[in-house]
């Protein structure tokens, strides 16, 4: 389905991304990738929905000032003011995760992956039901090709800047373990 | 922007020729902590990325000795912490996860900011030395000539002169020059507690272009935080103290630097002869050069200051203010504060006395703060000046002898 690539979608928000800077209003603009309801289907695209509140806040903001760098999100924060953010986080904070796990669990790789979790100690911050909190982001039903992204970027020093906490956390842990990690987190509630 | 293809390549290459040289580690965030803290909630707490309000900042909530005053200086910095002053009075202040370094003026009624770089690794380090800013981040050091004058100067990229180790963990910078015109530079553990690698947990002095790089010393887990003494001229600094070791401690250090080439413990031997539960050596503490003082358990001992000025009593002349940024590491909070600290200057009989609290709820069982101060300043007319990395706000503490 054409539409629903991500090529497709994201000339649909570059459309969208005049008259939304226009309307001091971007929701429609983010739910291009990220979905109506905060819940992603596209590859690669992470659900907003029932993040924390500060964490949406935060990456707004390191988008925009691009320490994070994303070709995708750069263009999409240009200009969002301070207050625009806070509003734009409070949105999504708001609506229900819904998982995008489409394939059934592999038994052995949610065992896997629980079990890792457990040992490196990922409740910790991101709290015994992977819910986050604060600046921590919500693991539960995050998309699993985009949490196995995210993991790899932070291990290899390709996600910097924020914080060193994920690549110390992440440091040695192996390419399998990331995906089995992926596995459990993406289809918890 | 000044990340450039080359940095890239650099850190993508020290990155491969790491992983395969090296036996890993455990992972440095939990590495250390023990099974009774398993279930543990504890984390960092989070800072803030967006300007705060003026009326947001509970300045009222301070306390300060009879005679102190504090007023709101600059707000509107986010995550601003080290500050340098130029030599026409500009102030510069480095900041962490948000990138940026700002550059506040003060035209005598008020201050204005400016952002002087942005998309920058963690660029905690400024300093000021003949005109020129320097700049630190975690994979960069970029210098600003002639700023004051010129602020659209483009900076000189000095990084492949100073060799900067690949990991970022406890690699952002607090960096100063000392009474020898030597630009000081820490380079702390990637770790919680680990066995580290020569190129790091040590401070390090170099000329201001990056060449005759000396390590100090050594067995620094993290400072963040130093200042000479203004009779001696001699380094004394803060050190943060290892996590998961439970509530109290191992207490964050104030040390003094009286040559070069002392040890100062990590990560065997910690605070006054704590023997590491987890790396260990035999008599782990031996020929370990102990702390001044204890500032705290967790308590993140921060910016160091000397007090010079005249503005302020007598007493507090050549004695140390030292902010506490707060623990996170510790069921109940600890620090959240700015301390006087008296010592002799070879070291003996330190004492901490509180100077500035509130920032920190002082009846509240939990973590209930607004504000986390983190660095010092001392202006020409003796104020002191104390950055507020949570509020991205700077505060000016004056003096004036109360009414008989």
């Amino acid at each position: 389905m054409g539409s629903k690539s991500r090529a497709g979608r994201w000339a649909l928000a570059t459309a969208l991304l005049v008259s939304a800077a226009a309307a001091q209003d971007r929701v429609p603009l983010c739910a291009a990738c990220h979905g109506a309801d905060g819940n992603s289907s596209i590859p690669g695209t992470p659900s907003l929905a029932a993040q924390p509140k500060l964490f949406l806040e935060t990456q707004l903001v390191l988008f925009r000032e691009e320490v994070r760098v994303s070709p995708q999100m750069q263009p999409a924060v240009r200009g969002l003011s301070d207050g625009e953010i806070r509003r734009l986080a409070e949105h999504y904070a708001r609506l229900p995760a819904r998982s995008a796990a489409n394939a059934p669990a592999d038994a052995a790789q949610v065992e896997r992956g629980m079990a890792l979790a457990q040992k490196l100690h990922c409740g910790s911050c991101h709290l015994p039901d992977y819910h986050g909190r604060e600046q921590i982001p919500r693991l539960a039903a995050q998309r699993e090709d985009y949490l196995v992204e995210s993991m790899l970027a932070y291990r290899d020093n390709r996600r910097t800047g924020a914080d060193t906490i994920m690549a110390a956390a992440l440091y040695g842990v192996s390419d399998a373990d990331i995906r089995a990690l992926a596995h459990y987190l993406a289809r918890l509630r | 922007m000044i990340r450039t293809a080359v940095g890239l390549a650099v850190l993508v290459a020290f990155g491969t020729a790491h992983a395969q040289d090296k036996p890993k580690p455990p992972p440095a965030w939990h590495q250390g902590k023990p099974a009774a803290m398993a279930d543990s909630k504890l984390a960092p707490h989070a800072g803030r990325m967006t300007a705060t309000p003026t009326s947001e900042i509970p300045i009222d909530k301070l306390n300060l000795p009879k005679g102190f005053t504090v007023e709101i200086w600059a707000s509107g910095i986010p995550g601003g912490r080290a500050m340098a002053r130029g030599d026409k009075g500009k102030i510069y202040v480095g900041t962490r996860v948000i990138g940026r370094v700002y550059e506040v003026t003060d035209d005598g009624n008020r201050r204005t900011s400016r952002v002087v770089v942005d998309k920058l690794t963690q660029p905690a380090g400024v300093a000021f030395a003949n005109g020129s800013l320097y700049v630190m981040a975690i994979n960069k050091v970029l210098r600003f000539d002639g700023i004051e004058d010129n602020p659209n100067v483009q900076p000189v990229d000095l990084t492949d002169k100073f060799n900067l180790p690949p990991e970022q963990h406890h690699n952002w910078k607090y960096i100063a020059f000392g009474p020898d015109k030597k630009l000081y530079v820490p380079f702390g553990a990637p770790c919680n507690i680990c066995e580290v690698s020569p190129e790091y947990a040590q401070l390090r002095r170099y000329n201001p272009d990056g060449s005759g790089m000396e390590v100090l010393a050594r067995g620094i887990r993290n400072t963040v935080g130093f200042d000479w003494h203004p009779k001696t001229g001699e380094l004394w600094f803060t050190d943060h103290g290892r996590d998961w070791m439970g509530d109290e401690g191992p207490q964050d250090e104030l040390n003094r630097v009286a040559k070069p080439g002392l040890n100062f413990g990590f990560p065997y031997c910690h605070a006054q002869g704590v023997p590491d539960p987890d790396v260990k050596k035999a008599d782990a503490c031996k020929d370990v050069t102990r702390p001044v003082a204890l500032m705290g358990p967790h308590a993140a001992a921060m910016g160091v200051l000397f007090y010079t000025g005249t503005m302020f009593p007598a007493e507090y002349r050549d004695t140390m203010f030292i902010a506490r940024k707060g623990s996170w590491n510790r069921t109940k909070p600890f620090g959240f504060d700015v301390v006087n600290v008296r010592a002799s200057p070879d070291g003996k009989n330190a004492k901490v006395t509180p100077f500035m609290t509130g920032f920190q709820e002082a009846k509240a069982d939990g973590y209930k703060f607004w504000g986390r101060p983190a660095y010092l300043l001392q202006m020409p007319d003796g104020a002191l000046l104390v950055s507020d990395e949570q509020m991205g706000a700077i505060y000016r503490v004056s003096y004036a002898a109360p009414k008989k």
